[in-house]
């Protein structure tokens, strides 16, 4: 028992006990208890809903095209290719800074007028662009910080699942006749359901959760494009001082997220 | 390997492809090392027009290294470490013991335990944050490395992994010691932790790797500046009116150094763990 009490107390404490004073508090407000109204509330809020359907767009955006790509680069890496551990490694490299600190990094790459990315740009003969500062153009340079950020991490753990499939599956396709793109869809996607399954619903927790980009860079902004829901909670809980508000919205986050779980582990379900 | 035997040729248009992918995910990185190399006025001077000149500077200077390590930030960075370092630490103590406890010795109310720790890896942090801020000022954590170090201590998925691999330790190893008279403790001491050396490394990179990037927690437990981690640091560094590009590009280099240096000589410990854990489920 004694080996067990340390660590229990601590996830209790620091886990469970503040999960379950969340969902509490979500009907409450100034300590009274008011029954659904913190949920009513947020139906009728205009800046509450429009952070959730931001949120639900931002999502359904980014993880597909993440997973698409790191897909797509797990393939070049276990292709015959010289130093494929190098190019693994250094690929890796952009996950272990913490994320608040590549948000100040791209911030300052994102500056409309002297920033390298439009210097990029204009190098090409393109036009520069406003990226963070335009309401149509923020949650894109957002995406782009964050693709960069993940899209190496989730090829290495899908490298680790392509090492998995046996070879001599591929070389007997290979012997009826198959080319690289049946192979890929008849025999590889289908083995891969369980580590793109894996990958597609822990990219979609730490997306519906992403909060320090948001924080450093835009404040939810221009012009509300940008306020992801983890935003809106930390507003409504810091600078509003509306406990109960937050605690509903962080409750209907965690369900909206369960749902959209459930149903990418229904949908990569081996048959 | 989908490729089968190929011909020299498309193996090295692939490495071609490979090493453009990995270029374009290196530039903001080797902009970010050169920046905090050269003088501040420099850092916007080469980009328009932009010549080669952007990632490679004329003069070399370690001044925003030395100006940045003179401020504040050497000890927010020194708070990072120690707390990442305490984390670590601690946490593989306490959740091997759990993990230990879950696999090897028998209780009433294990499969209920099991199941608390399995929950408690699906509540996200992020999610707990807010109320916790709340419960830790009231027990007088606010401010204190306590405070900062105890939420990323016991882990859930750290427990489960520990679990997994302490499951596959064949079980004549503790009967055979029990016989000889050791008691549970030195069981745990001296057979299952120096086996499970693999596991013990991707735990370990778990829980420091959520210290290491943690932001919102820091932000919300620490009023007083002398308590800040680095990553906060920087932020507000960012927010003020008149801050130096150089200084904050050399503090984001120290960040990213320190989790790139253990992360890629322990990268295939991690992913052993992760097959492992796969594998059993």
């Amino acid at each position: 028992m004694l080996f067990l009490v340390p660590a229990m107390l601590v996830l209790v404490a620091f886990r469970l006990w503040p999960a379950a004073i969340s969902v509490a508090g979500s009907f409450r407000h100034g300590g009274d208890w008011v029954g659904l109204e913190n949920y009513r509330f947020f139906l009728e809020s205009d800046t509450a809903l429009q952070s959730l359907k931001i949120t639900l767009i931002f999502n359904l955006i980014i993880n597909p095209l993440q997973i698409a790509i790191a897909f797509v680069i797990a393939l070049v890496l276990v292709d015959r290719i010289a130093v494929p551990g190098l190019w693994r490694s250094l690929l890796l490299i952009p996950v272990g800074i913490p994320l608040a600190v590549s948000s100040i990094v791209w911030g300052i790459a994102f500056r409309p007028d002297d920033g390298p990315i439009n210097a990029i740009l204009h190098s090409l003969g393109l036009p520069g662009q406003p990226w963070l500062t335009s309401p149509d153009q923020a949650m894109l340079s957002i995406m782009i910080l964050v693709s960069w950020v993940g899209v190496g991490y989730w090829a290495f753990f899908l490298t680790a699942g392509l090492k998995d499939i046996p070879t001599s599956l591929l070389d007997a396709a290979r012997i009826d006749g198959a080319n690289y793109r049946q192979a890929l869809f008849r025999i590889v996607i289908p083995l891969m359901k369980r580590p793109l399954a894996f990958v597609l619903v822990a990219n979609t927790i730490s997306n519906f959760l992403l909060f320090p980009p948001i924080r450093i860079l835009t404040s939810g902004g221009p012009e509300g494009s940008t306020n992801l829901i983890m935003h809106e909670v930390f507003l409504n809980a810091f600078t509003y001082d509306d406990q109960g508000l937050a605690s509903a919205e962080m409750v209907i986050l965690i369900a909206v997220m369960l749902i959209i779980v459930i149903l990418q582990f229904r949908l990569l379900r081996e048959r | 390997m989908l490729a089968g035997r190929s011909s020299p040729a498309r193996s090295l248009i692939m490495t071609l492809v490979a090493v453009s992918i990995v270029l374009a995910f290196m530039l903001p990185i080797v902009w970010m090392l050169t920046s905090s190399l050269r003088p501040n006025a420099e850092i916007f001077r080469y980009l328009s027009p932009l010549s080669w000149r952007a990632i490679v500077p004329e003069a070399w200077t370690a001044e925003n290294y030395q100006l940045l390590f003179a401020s504040a930030f050497q000890r927010a960075l020194l708070n990072s470490i120690l707390v990442s370092l305490l984390t670590v630490a601690i946490g593989l103590l306490l959740n091997a013991m759990a993990a230990y406890a879950l696999s090897v010795l028998k209780f009433r109310f294990r499969e209920i335990v099991f199941t608390i720790v399995v929950i408690s890896f699906l509540i996200p942090f992020e999610g707990v944050a807010i109320p916790l801020t709340f419960l830790a000022r009231s027990w007088g954590l606010q401010n204190s490395f306590a405070g900062l170090i105890l939420p990323g201590v016991a882990n859930g998925l750290s427990i489960f992994l520990l679990r997994q691999f302490f499951l596959g330790i064949p079980e004549e190893l503790r009967e055979a010691a029990r016989m000889d008279g050791a008691g549970w403790w030195l069981i745990f001491w001296r057979i299952y932790l120096p086996l499970s050396k693999p596991a013990l490394v991707g735990a370990g990179l778990i829980l420091f790797m959520f210290q290491w990037q943690a932001y919102l927690w820091p932000l919300l437990i620490v009023s007083e500046s002398r308590m800040d981690v680095a990553p906060v640091a920087l932020g507000k560094l960012l927010g003020q009116f008149d801050f130096e590009f150089g200084q904050m590009f050399a503090g984001a280099v120290a960040v990213s150094l320190i989790p790139a240096l253990i992360l890629l000589p322990l990268q295939r410990f991690f992913e052993q763990t992760i097959k492992s854990s796969g594998s059993k489920e």
